[in-house]
């Protein structure tokens, strides 16, 4: 369909969806947001060129064992990241506003190794190090190899930066999103 | 009247005349005689019209430079590693770092800020001691090469850049006018660097200001390393708010009450601005090459 024909078939929504429902069954498979710039997904068009694992999971997903709303690492072989209490997945901690965690969505960038448990809540103290470290362990990543994050997708924080602080600047909508690559993405 | 161009020179030539001293435990050899370079009676007072790169030898042990405020203590202490280095074995040389009475000092913090926030209000010169062994991991950040000097330095523009203008100044920039700020503030040419830098200081016409002021408030009381927060330069009604705005809002400790003690002292480039200066203009002027704003709360002094 032309974008005019879009444009059009807005008035014409409801009688478009009855044909649609009549035809053949080789064009109901035509996507929905396919038909009309009104009914397009919430995921734009840069998005969905990614992965599907890169949109943001809940950690209450029940596809590997412990990524519930615990202090417990995933059910990996992966060792126990250090001080534990500091990043865990999806937890919010009733304390004062110092000691309350953020939340941070972590994306992968390049052939990077995508993380499994992608949004995690992490004390407002710890340092992008100390994240850099954990990501490290997470994907099983050689001490000696370099790991890069990066805010806005465009500068990487100094290692001491507090991510608490970086959340308070550039998060939004109540997270801290930082991409993550073993090269330097952004210069 | 002064042209507030007059600031951004004066801000760039800004320097502290430092004294560095190796360690007493890593002089591992050498016969402890004094060298004396330059006349070794220099006094204070004519420092600072002395050319600012150059190195005065007191003693053996013991240099005298004049540091620039707005660089980073890695990129202008090549002539101090050089020197002390020749008085140590090869094999007890390992990475350079800086101390200051028992503190060790951030490379990546400009040089003013550390002096402005550690050592203000003791009489100059900046008395700085240098180790070559035990690096303090936990307190320090390595400093392998110039470039990991310059990655900071960018990095630090892109954020104020985000804040300032939602990165949009910066990341329309060419990869060849990044160089040049870099190129600029390694080689001390502040019309090099000024010629790009202006650009950063722009804003839309419809607007007051940059979008919000890259700032960070540095306390030695606290345990924080710093406040940063988003603020914005204008307020809702229109009015621009102040230096004094900005730290009743993210500092307030910093304030003194009105009919009370002045105890802090909010200090940028060695001054005091007043707290009626509009943060917009202290952003635009007194920024550091970085484009932010660094500013220490310090204890009054007491003399």
């Amino acid at each position: 369909m032309t974008s005019r024909e879009h444009q059009v078939s807005l008035c014409n929504c409801v009688p478009l969806l009855r044909r649609l429902l009549c035809d053949a069954p080789w064009r109901k498979a035509r996507p929905l947001h396919a038909l009309s710039r009104y009914f397009r997904s919430r995921v734009s068009p840069s998005k969905m060129a990614e992965e599907p694992q890169s949109v943001l999971q809940l950690p209450t997903s029940i596809a590997a064992g412990g990524e519930g709303l615990t202090d417990v690492s995933p059910e990996t072989t992966t060792p126990e990241p250090p001080s534990s209490a500091a990043v865990s997945p999806g937890t919010e901690e009733p304390a004062g506003d110092t000691k309350k965690k953020i939340d941070i969505l972590l994306k992968a960038v390049g052939d990077t190794p995508i993380m499994k448990t992608k949004k995690w809540a992490v004390e407002r103290t710890r340092t992008i190090q100390g994240l850099i470290d954990f990501i490290k362990k997470f994907l099983k990543l050689v001490a000696s190899e370099q790991l890069f994050i990066y805010v806005n997708q465009s500068f990487a924080p100094s290692p001491d930066q507090e991510v608490g602080t970086l959340y308070e600047c550039f998060g939004s909508d109540g997270k801290l999103v930082l991409h993550y690559c073993k090269s330097q993405a952004w210069g | 009247m002064t042209d507030d161009k007059d600031v951004l020179r004066d801000v760039w030539f800004g320097r502290i005349p430092t004294c560095f001293t190796l360690y007493q435990d890593e002089i591992t050899e050498r016969e402890a005689e004094p060298y004396y370079g330059k006349d070794s009676s220099v006094s204070f007072n004519v420092v600072s019209s002395l050319p600012s790169m150059m190195l005065y030898t007191l003693e053996w042990n013991r240099i005298l430079l004049l540091l620039p405020r707005v660089s980073y203590l890695t990129l202008v202490t090549d002539k101090v590693k050089k020197h002390f280095q020749k008085v140590m074995r090869q094999e007890d040389i390992s990475e350079i770092w800086f101390e200051y009475e028992g503190t060790p000092l951030k490379w990546h913090y400009p040089i003013g800020l550390l002096f402005d926030l550690l050592a203000s209000s003791s009489a100059l010169p900046w008395n700085i001691t240098v180790h070559f062994k035990s690096f303090p991991e936990k307190d320090l950040l390595h400093c392998p090469s110039k470039d990991a000097i310059e990655a900071h330095f960018m990095s630090c523009m892109k954020e104020a850049d985000a804040l300032k203008h939602k990165s949009q100044v910066i990341n329309e920039m060419q990869k060849k006018d990044h160089k040049q700020l870099w190129m600029g503030l390694q080689n001390d040419r502040f019309d090099q660097f000024w010629a790009i830098n202006r650009k950063l200081m722009e804003y839309p016409a419809e607007e007051n200001g940059f979008r919000y002021i890259p700032f960070r408030i540095y306390q030695t009381t606290t345990e924080r390393p710093f406040i940063q927060k988003l603020f914005r330069p204008v307020a809702a009604d229109g009015q621009l708010h102040t230096l004094g705005d900005l730290l009743k809002e993210v500092c307030p400790s910093a304030i003194d009450p009105e009919d009370g003690e002045k105890k802090n002292q909010v200090m940028i480039h060695g001054i005091e601005p007043m707290l009626e200066t509009p943060l917009q203009w202290l952003s635009e002027h007194l920024s550091y090459p970085d484009n932010f704003l660094h500013i220490s709360i310090i204890p009054q002094p007491t003399d």
